[in-house]
């Protein structure tokens, strides 16, 4: 049975229904009250931690590693619940984790931090990370992670891993029309960017907490300040769009009329 | 005591019972992090490790490795659903005698204190007579009394009341701060989204606790991915979870509580998290209390944080006999008295939450050790209810029980009953939050007999150290709530109100907003900015959440007496209508709704038939809640 | 000066997206006063690039070889890679699909440029290039310049009418471009049945379902079968696509008694992904995410939903129905049926 070293490249978000609102800061645009904002996994990236793990829970001998580049105490707090969730190895690097920081430089201490880790054997390796970030968005940070890390087997919008008998690795893809694209890749390496997956969320396990803590408390503490911006970027605007539109209320109109309006509207192209 | 009720859910599993149920072993295991909990680790954490870091007392249970102390927290993350507070920080800054408040997002140092008495700018606000005439006078007497914005500046704040020389938090922040410090030495491991089920009890005693089971259906029956809760076994267990903590609870029906104490009194604190707008040239640090408005028994609070951000909010206190007493809109009424609204027009609200709190103080106190467990905090009665001051008190319990706790790890002495006792009760007995406490005892009984003997015996309270007091007995809810018959006599008919009633069943939702609109009480225009339906603020600066896979943690016990209820306060009072009558009119509940504030355990109206101390609710741990960090 | 290149795997005639890349290129191109090439790969883009002989391109490139067809990392990128090269650009220009997508930012990393995708705007002042994007799931808007080139990007649908011209002839000149150590392969595309299909990307009209759906009706009773029936058969009425939040989907996964035919492919919102149509639907959505960022890209909006100051719907739909849904989608699909 193959013995994968999973890398999972992850940061921390903020919860998804916070009030988000930009600012105008000396290094360009940021989140106001982004230390404030309760965070938490970006939830692509948790999917990839979850799959990972589970990949790793069915061939025993497998390991993963997180590798997280945040604000140290950010990362701490979110790692108190993420460590209860699976096993894993965290890797932290003590810098931003807003969107506007540039995909490439990020990328590239995440690569890396990747290359430091000890024993990593690439015929064993697969690189994950989420599909796109809810922060930056653009889903390109894992792309140039598998250039620098010279890894060709890419692979964007993953809900899906199986190995085959062969030892290959069959991978579903997102593709236009809500369809999946089916790959085999010979072997690893291989970078994934995983999408929703289709595992739920894991329950909150203590004692995984606990085995997890043992690496969590000392790579925090010897979390590399890492620098990261948006070196060549110029931001002329960042703004909240206007959403307020004028809406009409209907109350009071029995369901047949309504019926009729919504037919009349969608039907009318 | 020490009996259940008839159906009430079992959450006790015993690990023979089921050996599944994994297990572990801990030093000490604490349950909640507030501030009473960051009291205790703070100064835990400094005792146990070196300065260099190294191991200065060895685990008991994991040999060679330092004490093993674990803390869990039942809300998603750390410093979720707590409050926003001022504090003299006494016990805070003993702590942290270096603390700069800039160092803690959203705390300023006290600058300002001011109390407005609040006319009623709607002629709404059900007023004793004698008040209504002195309205009547100060509003005759406005120019010479500086009234402006039908509100009039007392001229000055008791001693007892001010909080100069300390700090408004957001207690959200406040917590957070301080689980980093304490993690950052390693020395505990603080666990937020752990439900703690129950309490371990075993020969006369507390030997850890279970953590709730996961996958598990709203009724607490296994489901898919059925995890039982672990047992985490200790020596010590803190118990430190809040005014409406299940272990506290637990542990007041196993061990009983001091004979004569009671916590008959309670309050529901609800409040806003407002950006001010640009015009608003207050001060942060700036201190507001209002009194007198939306109701006599209604106190307001304006706190002004850094960064033009207020904490503002009201409590809705027990002795309010409403039985419709609805914190929310209340809460907007309050916000439109001209007095407040004037600094806050054209602000937004960013964040929205609510709690209750002990008010009994000290008359609420537990038994505050026992073998293998210890209890902290507003659940352990350390509120002053004359000072209105519960964080420091809180935080000082803590620090006052880790002082004990080390001494007893350095002199290798047993966490027994009487080993706690001493190092721990005595302190605390000796200590100011007990001297403070004790002539706050009967700070508030006045309030029971209306709100100017209340104010009247709080003053003489408070100017006599606690000598003085004006009587008054404290009632437990299924006396004191009346009916909304009762509650409404001359001024909505019977008949109305059963006919609102029966609309508002019939809509599934509370029949407050009808009743006060009934009783003269305007509709809030709402803006989108600051005036919002209770549903959105809901979702506003963090949605409530109820992760899936646990049990409900409000639970009906007896469900088809409730139909005989005549208040529903459970419903009309819920802080985030997840309470709402359901079927025939019957209390129902939503988890995604509910903050956790705990107001239905406190206010249900119908008498336990097994305890008639308690109410008809069971307000188990539960996962979820607010996800704000800057409440 | 910049030199533009429009970029796009061709699978034969090119796709609406790439056409409106196409256009978007071209006036880019048009706005700096400069020029622009196009580069095609796959197993015979020739006839990619006959379709778009008129498009006034300076020229054509192309990559050849049956390896190109497949949607693959690593041949996909070599032929980006060498395109670009041969092409020269500072600016390249390709559709959001999912081939481009895929492979932008390795391109452009073996290129010593930089990469940005999603991108909703583009513009020139001064003879700067500008774009416009956006950040934390659609929750704000940016507008920035890069100093750094080439500068590699993916332009959204919908951001300009898809380019519109005469066929032709065009001169194709290939490009050399190796594919060595090729390790994977595409074997297959799955699809769900017609029958089941909910997500429909090309539909007018997107129908959001929201958790009310699954909760108590005011009669008390849940109601989670007559949900599925009234939702899946005014999908297959309508032919609208399915979009749903996190938290329905994952009740789903937890296996508790909900709308089954839902997965984690129909969340639109924080969590999943930000579709566009013309029109969207709301229904029984109250706090639910998708009024406040995965409508952002839906033109009109209604929704229905039980309260009236659903603070979520006001200000973003269009029209708030305060209505129950079941009652109003019953009706909607027997007029459907008609």
């Amino acid at each position: 049975m193959p013995e994968y070293q999973i890398v999972v490249c992850g940061s921390i978000v903020p919860d998804p229904l916070q009030t988000l609102e930009p600012i105008s800061g000396p290094a360009g645009p940021a989140l106001k009250n982004e230390m404030m904002l309760p965070a938490w996994l970006d939830p692509w990236a948790g999917h990839a931690l979850f799959e990972a793990a589970n990949l790793a829970s069915k061939n025993p001998g497998s390991k993963v590693w997180l590798v997280a580049l945040g604000p140290k105490a950010k990362l701490q707090q979110v790692m108190m619940t993420l460590a209860q969730k699976v096993p894993f190895e965290l890797v932290a690097l003590d810098g931003p984790a807003g969107g506007f920081t540039d995909a490439s430089e990020t990328a590239a201490a995440l690569a890396e931090a990747i290359q430091a880790i000890p024993g990593l054997d690439r015929s064993r390796m697969l690189v994950f990370g989420g599909w796109e970030s809810a922060s930056r968005g653009t889903g390109t940070t894992m792309q140039i992670v598998g250039e620098i890390l010279g890894i060709t087997d890419q692979f964007q919008g993953v809900d899906e891993i199986k190995i085959e008998a062969s030892g290959a690795l069959r991978i579903l893809e997102r593709i236009e029309g809500g369809r999946h694209q089916v790959s085999l890749c010979d072997a690893p390496p291989a970078l994934l960017g995983w999408a929703t997956g289709n595992l739920p969320e894991p329950r909150n396990n203590p004692q995984v907490g606990m085995a997890n803590m043992r690496t969590i408390m000392p790579a925090l503490q010897k979390a590399k300040p890492t620098k990261v911006g948006a070196d060549g970027l110029t931001f002329s605007s960042v703004a909240v769009p206007k959403q307020a539109r004028d809406t009409k209320i209907v109350k009071d109109l029995p369901a047949d009329q309504i019926a009729a309006e919504i037919v009349e509207w969608i039907t009318n192209k | 005591m020490g009996h259940s009720p008839r159906n009430a859910r079992n959450h006790a599993v015993s690990g023979s019972e089921n050996p599944e149920r994994p297990q572990m072993e801990a030093d000490i295991v604490c349950v909640g992090f507030g501030p009473a909990s960051g009291g205790f680790l703070t100064t835990l954490a400094r005792g146990i490790l070196n300065p260099d870091g190294s191991t200065a007392i060895e685990s008991g249970v994991a040999p060679g490795m330092p004490l093993q102390v674990m803390c869990y927290e039942r809300a998603d993350d750390l410093g979720f659903g707590v409050s926003g507070v001022v504090t003299r920080a006494r016990g805070i800054r003993e702590s942290f005698p270096e603390l700069d408040s800039a160092e803690i997002p959203m705390a300023a140092p006290v600058a300002s204190e001011k109390i407005l008495y609040l006319l009623d700018p709607v002629g709404a606000s059900r007023r004793p007579a004698l008040m209504r005439l002195a309205d009547v006078a100060i509003r005759a007497l406005g120019p010479v009394l500086r009234v402006k914005d039908d509100a009039m500046e007392l001229p000055w704040t008791p001693d007892f009341l001010e909080k100069h020389g300390g700090l408004v938090l957001s207690m959200g922040q406040f917590t957070q701060w301080v689980a980093q410090q304490v993690m950052g030495t390693g020395a505990a491991q603080i666990w937020p989204g752990s439900p703690v089920g129950e309490a371990i009890i075993e020969d006369d005693g507390v030997a850890g606790i279970r953590l709730v089971d996961q996958g598990v259906a709203k009724d607490g029956k296994p489901s898919d991915g059925f995890m039982p809760g672990m047992e985490v076994r200790a020596p010590l267990t803190v118990v430190a979870d809040g005014p409406v903590g299940p272990i506290g609870q637990q542990l007041d029906r196993a061990f009983g509580i001091p004979e004569g104490h009671h916590t008959h009194d309670w309050a529901l604190g609800m409040k806003f998290v407002v950006d001010l707008p640009e015009t608003c040239d207050l001060e942060p640090g700036t201190v507001l209390h209002t009194l007198g408005y939306p109701e006599p028994e209604i106190f307001g609070f304006f706190y002004v944080h850094p960064n033009r951000v207020a904490s503002m909010g009201i409590f809705v206190p027990s002795w309010f006999d409403s039985p419709a007493r609805t914190a929310y809109r209340y809460l907007q009424h309050w916000m439109l008295h001209p007095a407040i609204w004037r600094q806050v027009k054209g602000g937004h609200l960013r964040s929205w939450g609510a709690k209750t709190l002990q008010e009994s103080g000290r008359r609420g106190e537990p038994r505050l050790a026992g073998n293998g467990f210890a209890r902290i905090g507003e659940g352990s009665g350390s509120t002053n209810v004359l000072t209105n001051s519960g964080v420091d008190e809180a935080w000082t319990t803590g620090v006052i029980l880790a002082e004990g706790v080390l001494e007893l790890l350095k002199n290798k002495q047993p966490f027994t009953a009487e080993n706690l006792e001493s190092a721990y009760v005595a302190r605390r007995r000796g200590s100011w939050v007990d001297k403070d406490g004790r002539i706050a005892e009967r700070g508030r009984d006045g309030f029971q007999r209306g709100i100017i003997p209340g104010m009247i015996g709080m003053m003489l309270a408070g100017l006599t150290k606690g000598l003085v007091a004006m009587p008054g007995k404290p009632m437990p809810p299924h006396q004191r709530v009346k009916t909304l018959e009762e509650y409404y006599r001359g001024r909505i008919a019977p008949d109305e109100i059963r006919a609102i009633r029966k609309e508002s069943d019939a809509k599934g939702i509370s029949a407050h907003a009808a009743l006060m609109e009934r009783a003269g009480w305007p509709q809030i225009p709402f803006d989108g900015e600051l005036l919002v339906s209770h549903q959105d603020a809901l979702l506003i600066g963090g949605k409530v959440q109820a992760p899936a896979g646990y049990a409900d943690h409000v639970e009906f016990l007896y469900p088809s007496d409730c139909g005989t209820c005549d208040s529903k306060i459970c419903i009309e009072m819920c802080s985030g209508q997840a309470i709402y009558p359901g079927e025939n009119g019957l209390p129902a509940f939503d988890r995604e709704k509910c903050v956790h504030c705990g107001a239905c355990l406190w206010n249900c109206a119908s008498a336990n038939p097994d305890d008639p101390e308690r109410g008809r609710i069971n307000f188990h741990a539960g996962a979820g809640g607010l996800h704000s960090a800057e409440n | 000066m910049e030199t533009i290149l429009f970029l796009s795997p061709s699978e034969g005639a090119l796709s609406k997206n790439a056409l409106e890349a196409l256009a978007t290129a071209k006036q880019l191109a048009d706005s700096l006063g400069t020029t622009f090439s196009v580069g095609l790969w796959g197993d015979a883009p020739q006839a990619a690039a006959d379709g778009i002989a008129s498009c006034s391109a300076t020229k054509f490139l192309a990559v050849t070889g049956a390896e190109f067809a497949q949607s693959r990392y690593a041949t996909d990128a070599a032929a980006a890679e060498a395109l670009g090269r041969a092409s020269g650009a500072t600016i390249i220009i390709g559709p959001s699909c999912s081939r481009w997508n895929r492979v932008l930012a390795g391109v452009a990393h073996r290129l010593g440029g930089r990469a940005d995708s999603h991108v909703t705007g583009l513009s020139a002042s001064n003879g700067a290039p500008a774009i416009a994007r956006w950040y934390y799931r659609q929750r704000m808007e940016g507008i920035l310049t890069r100093t750094q080139r080439p500068w590699v990007l993916a332009v959204e649908s919908g951001i300009a009418p898809a380019w519109d011209g005469a066929p032709g002839t065009a001169a194709v000149e290939p490009v050399a471009c190796a594919s060595a150590g090729v390790r994977s392969n595409v074997t297959g595309i799955e699809a769900p049945a017609a029958d089941q299909q909910t997500i429909r990307p090309d539909a007018e009209l997107l129908f959001v379902t929201g958790a009310g759906w699954t909760k108590k009706q005011p009669d008390g009773q849940v109601k989670t079968e007559a949900a599925q029936k009234l939702i899946l058969d005014f999908l297959r009425l309508s032919r609208a696509s399915l979009g749903s939040t996190k938290s329905l989907v994952d009740l789903h996964g937890e296996g508790v008694a909900t709308l089954t035919f839902l997965n984690h492919m129909n969340q639109v919102g924080q969590t999943g992904s930000t579709p566009r149509h013309v029109k969207g639907l709301s229904t029984c959505c109250h706090g639910e995410e998708p009024h406040t960022v995965g409508w952002r890209f839906i033109g009109e909006r209604r929704a229905i939903s039980l309260d009236a100051g659903c603070g979520w719907a006001r200000g973003k739909a269009d029209v708030l129905y305060v209505a129950d849904a079941f009652a109003v989608m019953e009706k909607v699909n027997a007029l459907l049926a008609r």
